[in-house]
């Protein structure tokens, strides 16, 4: 077993936080302590209450209860300003820069170097080049950061933190959003920091990267703490087992369905965004009855045009798209979704869901035109209400009744009821943009079953997701993006994570297994 | 939420970098234009498209839709959408109006600034404060503000003397100022009529003959703006309120407290417009700023929210509204210009590929053209509407890649990020 810490060797010790949001306890009673110079990682499923825990450390949310210690003294951090005097930094799940500035105003914003009044650009500039070489950060201060990729406006992000002198670093969940190569360069840049003294905190759900990464690993579960292990004694499916009661998920696809009825057609086809430039181009594809289609991509890639243009919400400027043999490149959103597209979009408060509506009246969203939830020009009331039972029978959502608005559920549910809208009679062609993204375990595993159904019923499936796991898993051929081409395949069977991630940042492109599309 | 993460990643696809031109490119096409508006002058023989006289006028047209531009420029960079502009310049016509007439120009140009950040700080309350729609906020104070003119205009100006119930007794000018020497110079070979040369000679002239110290104001206050906004820490928080308010807040910047300066700044910019089309034309009359406060506001988006962009779209209202008041000689030759500018933006935007604004640029230029040659001169109802007119198809049609503030026009509600 591990020694108890030294009072000296602590960085931050949290002890009984609880916090409290309308409905739900994000926290209750959390113990943490965190020894300096060290990669600390936290793990739990989605929804378990991280970036709630490291907010409150961050000063963006006030406990309810609880003290936290930093270095030995108690704190309370009114905002995010007291918490970066004391010397700790934030990584947020989502960034947090903005797009039209230049990496050196990202950096410096908050903090400036003056001279006479005016911003020191070039004090800032040789500050922020020395953090950079210090920790090999590779950031050039004058790009503009909407330029930037993924994997570098994490290292603005980091080196944000460093510009103001933080010694303890909060990454939440900093691999999410990677690729297997991007995730290595990062864990080569916590071992910099590491090496140089800071302390990490490292937010993950994905276990082999932390047991790859951590000295230390706090499991939450449902608010709580529920284990400090170290990766020595323990392995990834123990770790999954504290996690969640139970062994975590696994995706995949038993007997083949695949049939030689193609249902949607793709070819040559090309989108152009206002400005005239091409976002896709040269893309072609037959789903066949019975298959699942990935689409593996860095974000930001074109899989969300592609998504669209087949939706009918973005004009295609070329080439063609059929379902079950018709034509429907020039088709209306909604003659799609009558002909039997159904939809599970990537954004689902966006895209999904009318919030502030009550969950049968999402049932009928996009569905208004059809049995059982319309009659003639009319809404169908009873039936729409009656079908919405059923799905929330069917699909487990869980709600206190049909009643109550969509913002009242959980993501899990939230999605499992869009699933179970979209998972009709008359679907012949499901387009699932990242089905599984931020709902907790549960409700993935839920989602996966009912994929492998919609596929067993002959329905043809377009698979967009970030989790190469699940698109390994769950498809029966991958093609990669990159810059709006499909610019590889790969059989999923036999591929592994790295060669995806190679062709998705375009590294050795066609020199790979896939081969050029 | 997951919307910033959808945002955050569209980069990599899009790695288009923006190509800068030089000076010395905007010289070359600053003169390439003149040489151009010259050609036309000697075809038609409208010897006002380029007179000293034009371009002095040009100048004064331009100086309140550039403040009123100022203005959009200062509240949309932090992220508040101000069409009170509007509203806030009118506010500025009453109170030069008020204190101009009793206690001189300048009393009365502060006047006009304070009312106007008044407006301003009206829809900051609004927006920053109680989370109101921007443009319902804007549409209030437009609609509040000539109806308070009027009223306190009853009240205040009935009985003064030489003051009525729309119009305010009048108000002596600020002074002007004139380069010596050089423009008696420029003045002999404006006359001389020369291809380009007198042209450029009557630009320079027009530029320093008789410019109001208001007007100088106006153009420090745009070179000010620029460096605040692009070169202080100031102007670098402010402007990550209109891009990412919540990354701002997330860095300890007080997002709130920067919406409030730059709103109020930017009211007072246009009641400084206002003041200014007060004290120019002698007193303040109801209805006196005609719109001037949307034109601004449309030269500062075509002007892709740069001070630079914003001035060249308030001079060439200027120029038009300049060309309008010197007769219908000019109107007419003006459809000329306008054509032959509409067709070589129809070059420009065919060759970026942008086939349907070339099309509309094509046609509306080739309408023009030939208008000119069917007629002889302009009825006379639409030449009030020119400058308007012209202003919008030029500038709608030669806009590129317009970028506007990330977050401009959203409510931000503090601590609703990440
Ligand atoms: N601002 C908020 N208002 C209401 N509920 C919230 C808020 N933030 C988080 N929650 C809820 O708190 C729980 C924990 O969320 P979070 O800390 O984001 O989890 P994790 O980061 O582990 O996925 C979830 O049930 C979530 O819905
Ligand atoms: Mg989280």
């Amino acid at each position: 077993m591990r020694r108890p810490p030294e009072q000296a060797d602590i960085a931050i010790a949290l002890h009984g936080i609880t916090k409290r949001f309308p409905g739900v306890v994000a926290n209750s009673d959390v113990d943490l302590t965190i020894r300096r110079g060290t990669v600390h990682a936290i793990v739990g499923e989605n929804g378990a209450g991280k970036s709630t825990l490291m907010k409150i450390l961050y000063g963006m949310l006030k406990p309810d209860e609880g003290t936290i210690t930093v270095d030995g003294r108690t704190a309370t951090f009114g905002s995010p300003a007291a918490a970066i005097a004391a010397g700790i930094g934030m990584v947020h799940q989502h960034f947090m820069l903005a797009d039209n500035l230049s990496v050196l105003e990202n950096v410096v914003l908050g903090g400036e170097p003056r001279q006479r009044g005016g911003l020191d650009f070039r004090a800032a500039r040789a500050r922020i080049e020395q953090i950079s070489a210090t920790y090999g950060l590779q950031v050039e201060p004058d790009r503009l950061v909407e330029e930037l990729g993924v994997g570098e406006r994490q290292r603005v992000e980091i080196c944000k933190v460093l510009y103001r002198g933080a010694r303890i670093l909060i990454l939440d969940e900093p691999t999410a959003v990677l690729v297997p190569q991007e995730v290595d360069e990062l864990f080569g840049n916590l071992r910099d920091l590491k090496a140089e003294g800071l302390t990490i905190l490292f937010i993950s759900h994905k276990l082999d990267e932390v047991l790859a990464v951590a000295d230390e690993i706090t499991v939450i579960r449902r608010g709580s703490t529920v284990a400090s292990v170290t990766p020595h004694e323990v392995t990834a499916p123990q770790l999954a087992e504290l996690m969640v009661g139970s062994a975590l998920p696994v995706p995949e696809l038993r007997e083949s369905t695949v049939t030689d009825r193609p249902v949607l057609e793709v070819s040559d086809l090309a989108v152009t965004d206002p400005d005239g430039r091409h976002v896709l181009s040269a893309i072609s594809f037959t789903i066949h009855a019975g298959e699942v289609l990935g689409i593996a991509g860095v974000e930001g890639n074109g899989q969300a045009e592609l998504v669209d243009a087949l939706m009918g919400v973005r004009p295609i400027s070329s080439g063609t798209v059929a379902l079950s043999g018709h034509d429907i490149t020039r088709s209306s959103t909604r003659s799609r979704r009558e002909a039997g597209m159904a939809y599970i979009p990537e954004d689902r408060h966006r895209q999904g869901l009318l919030l502030e509506a009550s969950i049968w009246e999402n049932r009928v969203l996009g569905h208004q035109t059809v049995a059982p939830s319309a009659r003639g020009l009319l809404l169908n009331r009873r039936a729409a209400r009656a079908d919405t039972q059923r799905i929330v029978r069917e699909y487990d959502v869980r709600t206190p009744g049909i009643d109550v608005v969509a913002s009242a559920l959980s993501g899990g549910n939230q999605q499992k009821l869009i699933v179970g809208r979209e998972m009709t009679g008359r679907s012949v062609a499901l387009i699932a943009a990242h089905p599984t993204r931020g709902v907790d375990v549960g409700a993935q595993a839920a989602i996966w079953e009912h994929m492998r159904a919609a596929r067993r019923a002959g329905l043809a499936v377009l698979l967009v997701s970030a989790d190469l796991e699940e698109l390994i898993g769950m498809s029966d051929s991958l093609a990669v993006i990159l810059r709006g081409r499909l610019v590889a395949r790969f059989d999923p069977k036999t591929v592994k994570p790295e060669q995806l991630g190679s062709a998705m940042t375009g590294a050795g492109a066609s020199a790979g297994a896939g081969g050029a599309v | 939420m997951s919307a910033t993460g959808t945002a955050v990643c569209a980069g990599t696809v899009l790695r288009a970098r923006r190509q800068r031109i030089s000076p010395l490119g905007y010289t070359g096409i600053g003169l390439a234009v003149l040489a151009a508006v010259s050609a036309v002058r000697v075809a038609t023989g409208a010897s006002d498209l380029t007179s000293s006289g034009t371009v002095g006028a040009a100048l004064a047209a331009a100086v309140p839709i550039a403040l009123a531009g100022l203005g959009g420029l200062w509240s949309e960079r932090a992220g508040v959408v101000n069409i009170g502009l509007e509203g806030q310049m009118v506010l500025g016509t009453l109170g030069a109006g008020w204190a101009g007439y009793q206690y001189g120009p300048w009393a009365g140009v502060l006047m006009g600034l304070l009312l106007g950040a008044l407006g301003g700080l009206v829809h900051a309350v609004a927006t920053v404060t109680f989370g109101v729609d921007h443009i319902i906020s804007g549409v209030a104070v437009n609609l509040v503000a000539p109806g308070l003119g009027l009223f306190l205009a009853k009240l205040v100006f009935r009985n003064a003397p030489g003051g009525g119930q729309k119009q305010s007794p009048p108000v002596r000018d600020v002074r002007h100022l004139t380069a010596p020497y050089l423009t008696s110079w420029l003045g002999s070979l404006e006359r001389r009529q020369w291809f380009l040369v007198s042209d450029l000679a009557a630009v320079l002239r027009g530029l320093t003959f008789q410019i109001s110290t208001l007007t100088i104001v106006a153009v420090l206050l745009l070179v000010a703006t620029f460096v605040v906004l692009w070169w202080t820490p100031f102007g670098l928080r402010l402007r990550s309120c209109g891009e990412a308010p919540y990354a701002a807040e997330s860095l300890g910047v007080n997002v709130r407290r920067y919406k409030y300066a730059a709103v109020i700044v930017s009211g007072a910019m246009a009641g400084l417009g206002g003041a200014f089309l007060a004290v120019s034309s002698g007193q303040f009359r109801d209805g006196q700023t005609g719109g001037r406060g949307f034109i601004g506001l449309a030269s500062m988006i075509f002007g892709n929210w740069r001070p630079g962009g914003l001035a060249m779209g308030a001079g060439l209202f200027g120029y038009t509204d300049a060309m309008q008041l010197r007769g219908s000689d000019a109107v007419h030759a003006l459809l000329l210009l306008l054509g032959i500018a509409l067709l070589v933006l129809t070059v420009i935007q065919a060759r970026a590929g942008r086939v349907v604004l070339a099309a509309v640029a094509g046609v509306l230029g080739a309408a023009f053209v030939l208008w000119f040659a069917a007629t002889d001169e302009v009825p006379p109802e639409l030449v009030g509407a020119t400058p308007y007119v012209v202003t919008l198809l030029v500038l709608a049609l030669a806009s590129q890649r317009l970028r506007m503030p990330k977050a401009d026009g959203q409510i931000y509600r503090k601590g609703d990020g990440g």
